[in-house]
């Protein structure tokens, strides 16, 4: 290893800015997003529309959304998605956040962006039934994904149309 | 190339070690090794196979000790492995498929799977995404057991919705499969019985599919029962409702081809499935399959023997490995491209 080779005090040194990165890095207290502060610079904005929050597996995934620079909104950070053969539970989530919030914020509409995966899909099903009772809950649109079978593709679009029509009424 | 190439050798010699290369070809399994690990000589890092389709494409399949499978296909690397699927076709037969009839129900829901598999590459989507459902769910009762929680059941709600989903998907397609192989299967039975074996195929499956054949009623009703057997499920820790649970039987003249067949019957149901498959197959694709026999002949009598030798290797190309000749008579023999196999000793076996 590359690291190995380099005199201890360069080591050192390495080694104490990546505690600092680490001890600087917080999560946001609203949203979960990495920041410095206590809240992040898309919660700090005022030209953001605080009504709408966009639910994300992790912050890879907002910032992939912002580089579309489509989304106003606001976002909530789950931390994972639902896998219990990997131990994760509900409650390791920030869903319960996630639910206070929406009740605290007065939020008009939750949508979903988690991979159309069985985790991605169980806990944007899990999260839609907590959540549908008090607020529009809606889910991103996946086009077809690459290299899937057209048949396959279509029933699951199809089942998503209709279980996002549901959602809606 | 002659539709008939028969191989023989002593055993030991790689025989079944071609078959099955064709085999791993056609349906990226093996019904000889479970593991990949089997595959690869000890003394090596991989193994690999290569061949060339009559079609002008070249495949390469390798499985490494380390790093998993890497398909080829002219040359190209396939990121999904599936996509190979459907340039070599074939229907094997082996002496280990009796369990087809003998085993497991597992064994005959892989065997279904395999022909809804051929006829529809998406299928394999279906049985992975409800596989790893059911791990899921399964995963679920032992993460609860731990630590009881809040909204138990809107989580068990989710994966309901889900699962009654593809179930529904899987139950159509394996019971239109089946629908369709009745006939084929009946019709071979018969003709390899001299007339004498009635054979009938019936799905039984593992969810109550209820009301019309529709998706919408089965999708509900599914979904009701895996909501009923909850508390069950709860004290068993496992979905007692589903394709997983699926039965296929075999009846003979009316009675269970598993209890009362004899050997030679259970031997020419196996072969008459195969044949049904390599026809429907063959039907659907207009190219019949490749028909791969290894080493059956020694286990039939005589007569059944004369009887599959005149049903194979007239509409499709069969490879058919045995120990000696001796079974091979007059026409057939001279009709065949014989291949005799000597001990190797590089590991390498080229055919062409
Ligand atoms: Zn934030």
């Amino acid at each position: 290893m590359h690291l190995l080779r380099q005199p201890k005090e360069k080591i050192q040194v390495f080694s104490n800015a990546l505690l600092n990165a680490k001890s600087k890095v917080g999560q946001c207290k609203r949203c979960f997003h990495l920041t410095a502060g206590e809240e992040c610079e898309i919660c700090l904005n005022q030209q953001r529309d605080p009504s709408v929050i966009c639910v994300v597996a992790d912050s890879r995934d907002l910032i992939a959304l912002e580089r579309t620079r489509e989304y106003k909104g606001l976002y909530h950070i789950l931390g994972g998605l639902i896998s219990p053969m990997d131990g994760i539970g509900p409650d390791l989530l920030n869903i319960s956040h996630l639910v206070n919030r929406v009740d605290r914020e007065n939020t008009k509409e939750v949508i979903l962006a988690l991979t159309p995966s069985v985790e991605g899909d169980t806990t944007s099903l899990y999260l839609s039934r907590l959540l549908k009772v008090f607020v529009k809950v809606t889910r991103i649109a996946y086009g077809l994904p690459v290299g899937s079978e057209l048949e396959y593709a279509d029933e699951v679009t199809l089942s998503r149309a209709i279980e996002g029509r549901r959602e809606v009424e | 190339m002659e539709k008939r190439l028969l191989v023989i050798g002593p055993n030991g010699v790689g025989k079944s070690n071609l078959l099955e290369s064709v085999e791993l070809l056609g349906s990226l399994r093996s019904h000889r090794s479970s593991s990949d690990q089997d595959l690869i000589h000890w003394n090596n890092d991989s193994a690999i196979i290569r061949a060339k389709t009559s079609n002008d494409e070249n495949l390469s399949l390798e499985f490494r000790k380390v790093g998993g499978r890497k398909v080829l296909k002219n040359g190209k690397q396939l990121s999904r492995h599936l996509d190979l699927l459907g340039s070599v076709r074939c229907v094997g037969f082996s002496a280990l498929d009796l369990n087809l009839v003998r085993g497991e129900p597992l064994l005959r829901r892989s065997w279904l799977d395999r022909v809804v598999q051929q006829l529809e590459p998406v299928y394999g989507d279906l049985i992975t995404r409800f596989n790893r459902l059911l791990r899921q769910r399964n995963q679920l009762w032992r993460y609860w057991k731990d630590s009881e929680q809040a909204n138990q059941d809107v989580l068990l709600d989710a994966f309901d919705v889900q699962m009654a989903l593809v179930s529904t998907r899987i139950h159509r397609r394996r019971n239109r499969a089946l629908k369709h192989l009745q006939p084929l299967a009946a019709k071979w039975q018969k003709r390899l019985s001299k007339g004498n074996e009635d054979l009938e195929l019936n799905y039984l499956p593992g969810s109550a599919l209820e009301g019309e054949e529709t998706e919408l009623s089965w999708r509900l009703a599914i979904e009701e029962q895996l909501a009923g057997q909850r508390n069950d499920e709860e004290r068993l820790g496992s979905c007692k409702v589903g394709p997983h649970r699926d039965e296929v039987s075999f009846l003979l003249n009316g009675s269970p081809a598993r209890k009362f067949g004899s050997a030679g019957q259970q031997r020419t149901l196996v072969l008459s499935l195969k044949l049904a498959e390599l026809e429907l197959v063959g039907a659907t694709f207009r190219e019949p399959p490749l028909l791969l026999l290894d080493d059956v002949f020694a286990e039939l009598d005589p007569i059944r023997q004369f009887l599959l030798l005149e049903a194979v290797g007239d509409d499709h190309q069969c490879l058919i490995s045995a120990t000696h000749l001796d079974a091979f008579e007059g026409d057939w023999r001279r009709n065949s491209q014989i291949l005799e196999l000597e001990r190797q000793q590089d590991g390498i076996l080229e055919v062409g």
